[in-house]
């Protein structure tokens, strides 16, 4: 159409939430890299992706949740269960790591089950329902293993997922591709998303609109616990090892990766493809500020700091507005308009 | 349905397990083991006193944890170099105050949701604390140990803080105007706002006595051992909003009684030393918990499913 | 009167973002009046209303209360000038008592105040008797209907002392002996020296009740009158400022094979029990009745919100069930809500994301969108129902709320519904776009559809329907020709015609 018309697009682009992140990620990347000269290298480049996959995939499958206008706040502490069943299976019960990692999927469509069923069944709020299941997972690995077992020694042919290589990129990076993919087209190109977001800015009228509300959000919180146990075993492929306190806090740097991606904790708002570089900003954060020598407290530290930054930016426009419009005086009335 | 149905059903739980330590363990009723009990759980009741008056005021603050580290590790600092135990508490609950102060800020402020706020808050005091001391304990002065674990006045006397705390807060909760604005807000702060209530100013001021509480909680932890764990308080927001979820205090604001938290975090204290005496491993405690929190929500749902129809 | 007017506005405006929702107004109130206010949905009332409560401030303009002018109204300030508002929905606390609320809104005094239960107590029984209501002060406000609630409200402006009353729709929800109860309210209030602000869509009740009329089009004041030297007609030429000549389409109805016949339908968790009914292709029925006559709970139970478990639902002469709202849309029901901005528009999303949200299966085959497709359904319907919008990438939420009622019926028409339960469609929704409306919902019986009308607004029933299907205590009580007259239908939902046969 007409030029401002395209103008407006534009700028509607630029504007974007995503670019200013893409911009923050790029300008992290270019800082670290004149800091430390091994930064930028390909192996390290690889390192950061190792690191990220598992946070990702947990931030991926919260992306659909934070939509729906729910939370999951158990990702983490069932992260660490299924890594503590997959070692059990593995070790105790003579499973092949092939084997024993689909029994791992099943357990966390199960455990993803519970909240659903909790949520949809009961009508319960997300938050406290995940937050029980948060203490109740993690309490179940710590009871499993008492407090010190951990499971070690798995095949080289397992380690492969974590530790190498496979057509020249970190193999699990393949795994997490697939899952990045199919859950952007789930949530940007097919019917699921679009009743993600209606639950997300209406519930009731989503229900009125003949959706399958309770079934939908089942779907989300079932596909967070399979992805969770995806998440573990790929967790424990990295550093050959499962213990019960595997990925401690992953659930806030999942949560802080979607909102830093411009995903409205109320619901409705967000994208897939926000929540990647949301992942990739803490990511580069966390590896640079090592290489920078700085110690890992200050990585967390930050990305805290980053999720109140993001959180803040996002009303300060709608704060501004309404502090201006209180703050200007109001004009005498015009004596045109009166009739006495 | 009588309205006190919910903390009487607690109630009920609570003596339930004690009679049945009564008849399998009688060895639980030990005057000093359960004083040391009470004594340890105190603080822990502050905290879920003030967490009890965010959640009716339909907010959650789950950085009472980190508030709690930063307060103790501060005030152990504060009486290594040997300044007056008065003192030091006085900083430690200005600090709460104001580490309080800040979530009430960014909720109340500028409208944030205090799940991600004080999500946010928990990583960045716990972060930076460990980043200060680098897991290192802080030893503390003799001074500071008149209210020591042997000495059971220091112990009554802590209880009985915890205890006179509560009743005061209960007492507040429903008999003083200000303790009613927090249902109203809780319940509907839209309609708060048009009744003349200004509801930010009243979600600021739990979050700070909040902060406050859990100051005074670090406080009265301090003074029981002879070192600062920078670790301490890990899971006490959890400990705090199981005590007052499962007390009967509805997640959805507006509704519940301080009498009830009492009773929940006296059922949610016996669990450890019940598991004990039991002899079932102590790894199960936190799981338990867990259950016993989605037990609670699962009955509240229940019950609020059948009420509607 | 040479006084201060107790209320006066002068040149306010008002605008949100671009959009200008008042754009100069005067408005006085003068103590003992009634004083209605008029105007199409949009037209600024709310803004006004927010404006004088305090809940806004107004970029432009002046605001002076007996005389006084006031620079920065806040709702405490307004609370202290006597200024109370009975909204349309009562903006109670549902988790306190009923004493607890009015002791909220009337017991001045800091923060730090004990609170004395029994006098509150005391002191909210008393009201409630002043006004008539049986209503229990211990009460849970949850527990109480919409009408005790507006009570309640009242209870609160009176024990105020208010001098200035709005009220916001105030019968929209109340029964005919609410209704009667209320405007012995309203005029002691009135021979008390209170200034009533009174906002309503029905006419009659205006001369019913006001002294005298303000209406107010896109944002401005179009003139006040004495009510006593303008008729409805008037009033109506004022609001839409052009005469309207014919409200109801006429209708000549072929009608064809029953579509839905209903056999002893109850449900016991909404009150409704033993309807029998029959909807014929092509046929308006009109379903009337008292609010809480079970109307609205018949239509959520054929829609599958709160399913029937007893008695047997026919489509086409095939039994079906209908556990959920899916069931009911794979069979060719479709049900337009009441409340549209909670239930029949997500407010949030496009025009379009709207209009297909009922037919995801049919529009993307194996779950993946279409957006071509989408939008061009969504310019169709923009289109034939002439939805006034930007286009079909709009916000739901952008529209009035005639034209939020269109896009909540074109998300049902996409369906390709065989029965279309229409529930209060025009509520809410000013003049012009309430014949638009009407003219739809003509051509689509007139093409064969079976239309369920559930409507408050007497003469929409009987305008519109075929039919007229009575509904009394949560079950059909009588099936009236469509040519009765307003007092049958009136007396048949009062239940006077079954007094007298019985």
């Amino acid at each position: 159409m007409s030029a401002p018309v395209q103008t407006s697009r534009w700028k509607a682009i630029v504007l974007r939430h995503e670019t200013a992140l893409l911009a923050v990620v790029v300008i992290e990347w270019l800082c670290f890299n004149a800091i430390g000269p091994r930064f930028g290298s390909l192996d390290n480049t690889f390192d950061i992706l190792r690191h990220s996959v598992e946070i990702g995939l947990l931030a991926l499958v919260m992306t659909p949740v934070i939509l729906t206008g729910g939370i999951d706040l158990s990702v983490g502490s069932l992260l660490g269960l299924c890594a503590i069943l997959f070692g059990k299976l593995w070790r105790d019960a003579g499973l092949s790591p092939l084997t024993a990692g689909g029994c791992t999927l099943v357990i966390g469509a199960l455990a993803g089950g519970l909240n659903a069923g909790l949520i949809t069944g009961l009508r319960l709020p997300p938050l406290i329902v995940t937050l029980g299941t948060y203490s109740l997972f993690r309490g179940l690995a710590e009871a499993i293993t008492r407090g010190a077992d951990t499971f070690t020694n798995f095949p080289a042919s397992f380690l492969f997922l974590g530790q190498e290589r496979w057509l020249g990129l970190p193999t699990q990076a393949w795994l997490f591709g697939a899952v990045a993919a199919g859950v952007w087209l789930l949530v940007h190109r097919t019917t699921f998303g679009r009743s993600f977001r209606a639950i997300g800015f209406s519930p009731e009228g989503a229900r009125y609109a003949g959706l399958p509300v309770q079934r939908r959000l089942t779907l989300v919180y079932v596909l967070a616990g399979v992805i969770a146990a995806l998440a573990a075993v790929i967790y424990t492929a990295r550093l050959g090892q499962a213990k019960a306190d595997a990925a401690t806090g992953y659930e806030l740097f999942a949560i802080t990766a979607v909102v830093l991606g411009g995903t409205s904790i109320f619901g409705g708002v967000g994208t897939v493809h926000g929540t990647l570089l949301g992942v990739a900003a803490i990511a580069v954060l966390n590896n640079g500020l090592v290489h920078a020598r700085q110690p890992r407290e200050v990585a967390g530290m930050l990305t805290g700091a980053l999720l109140l930054l993001a959180l803040s930016g996002s009303v300060a426009p709608k704060l501004w507005a309404a502090w201006r419009a209180r703050s200007r005086p109001s004009p005498p009335p015009t004596p045109s308009s009166t009739t006495s | 349905m009588n309205r006190y149905f919910r903390e009487l059903s607690v109630a009920g739980a609570l003596l339930l397990v004690l009679a049945v330590m009564a008849i399998f363990a009688p060895g639980f009723f030990q005057p000093q083991p359960l004083l040391s009990l009470a004594t340890r759980e105190a603080p822990t009741l502050v905290v879920a006193c003030g967490m009890a008056l965010v959640i009716i005021g339909r907010q959650i603050d789950i950085s009472v944890g980190s508030q709690f580290a930063v307060c103790s590790v501060c005030a152990g600092l504060l009486a290594a170099q040997n300044v007056p135990t008065a003192l030091v508490a006085l900083a430690a609950v200005t600090l709460g105050a104001g580490l309080g102060a800040i979530n009430g800020l960014l909720v109340a402020g500028l409208r944030l949701p205090s799940i991600v706020v004080t999500l946010a808050t928990m990583v960045t005091w716990r972060e930076a604390l460990r980043w200060q001391r680098q897991g290192a304990f802080v030893n503390l002065p003799d001074s500071l140990q008149w209210l020591g674990l042997s000495q059971s006045a220091g112990q009554w006397t802590l209880v009985g803080l915890a205890v006179a705390l509560l009743a005061v807060l209960a007492y507040v909760t429903r008999h003083i105007s200000a303790g009613r604005l927090v249902y109203a807000v809780g319940t509907d702060a839209e309609a708060a706002r048009l009744a003349g209530i200004r509801p930010q100013v009243v979600t600021f001021g739990t979050f700070v006595l909040l902060g406050t509480l859990t100051g005074l909680a670090a406080m009265m932890n301090v003074v029981q051992s002879p070192q600062v764990d920078p670790k301490s308080g890990t899971g006490l927001e959890l400990k705090a909003i199981a005590a007052v979820v499962v007390g009967g205090v509805a997640i959805s604001g507006g509704r519940g009684r301080l009498w009830g938290v009492f009773a929940g975090l006296l059922l949610l204290a016996c669990v450890a030393p019940a598991l004990t005496h039991l002899h079932v491993e102590a790894y199960w405690e936190k799981a338990i918990q867990g259950a016993i929190i989605l037990l609670a929500v699962v009955a509240d749902g229940v019950r609020s499913r059948k009420s509607n129809r | 009167m040479s006084a201060a007017p107790l209320l006066e506005l002068r040149a306010v405006a008002k605008s949100f973002g671009g959009a200008r929702a008042l754009r100069g107004v005067d408005f006085t109130l003068q103590a003992g009046e009634v004083h209605a206010l008029l105007g199409e949905n949009g037209a600024g009332k709310s803004t006004l209303i927010k404006i004088v409560t305090g809940a806004h401030q107004p970029d432009a303009g002046t605001l002076a209360v007996g005389g006084e002018r006031l620079s920065h109204l806040t709702p405490a300030k307004a609370r202290a000038l006597g200024i109370a508002c009975i909204y349309q929905q009562p903006a109670l606390f549902p988790d306190l008592t009923v004493a607890e609320n009015i002791g909220l809104r009337l017991e001045a005094g800091t923060s730090l105040r004990t609170i004395d239960w029994a006098a509150r107590g005391a002191r909210a029984l008393e009201l409630l008797r002043r006004l008539g209501a049986e209503i229990e002060p211990d009460a849970e406000v949850r527990s109480l209907s919409m009408p005790e609630q507006q009570l309640v409200e009242i209870a609160c402006a009176l024990g105020a002392g208010a001098r200035i009353v709005i009220m916001d729709e105030p019968t929209a929800s109340l029964t005919q002996k609410e209704q009667h109860l209320l405007f012995t309210v309203v005029r002691d209030l009135r021979a008390s020296g209170v200034g009533v602000i009174y906002i309503s869509h029905r006419l009659e009740e205006i001369f019913a009740l006001a002294d005298r009329v303000t209406v107010l089009r896109d944002g401005e004041s179009v003139g006040t009158h004495p009510v006593s030297s303008i008729n409805e007609a008037g009033l109506i030429r004022l609001m839409v400022g052009r005469e309207m000549t014919q409200i109801y389409p006429p209708g000549e109805a072929t009608l064809g094979a029953p579509v839905l016949s209903l056999r002893g339908v109850g449900c016991t968790a909404s009150g409704v029990h033993g309807v029998s009914l029959e909807v014929r292709a092509g046929e308006i029925l009109g379903l009337a009745g008292l609010v809480g006559a079970g109307r609205t709970e018949l239509a959520r139970v054929l829609f599958g919100l709160t399913p029937a478990d007893a008695g047997t639902i026919e489509l086409n002469g095939e039994p079906v069930v209908l556990r959920s709202p899916q069931a009911a849309v794979a069979h060719g029901l479709a049900y337009v809500p009441e409340d549209r901005r909670r239930h029949g528009v997500v407010l949030e999303m496009p025009i379009a994301e709207n209009m297909t949200m009922a037919v995801h299966r049919r529009m993307f085959p194996g779950a993946w969108l279409r957006f071509g497709a989408e939008r061009s359904l969504a310019l169709d319907y923009i289109r034939d129902l002439a939805v006034k919008c930007t286009g079909p990438d709009a916000a739901g939420g952008s529209l009035s709320g005639g034209n939020q009622q269109k896009v909540s019926l074109a998300r049902w028409l996409a369906t390709r519904p065989k029965v279309l339960i229409l529930d209060e469609p025009t509520q809410g929704v000013d003049v012009g776009a309430k014949g638009e409306i009407h003219k739809i919902v003509r051509r689509l019986a007139q093409e064969g559809l079976a239309v369920l009308l559930i409507s408050s607004d007497l003469p929409e029933v009987l305008g519109m329907s075929d039919r007229i299907g009575i509904m009394r205590g949560g079950t059909i009580t009588a099936v009236l020709p469509g040519n009765a007259d307003a007092p049958t239908v009136m007396s048949a939902a009062l239940g006077q015609s079954e007094k007298g046969a019985a």
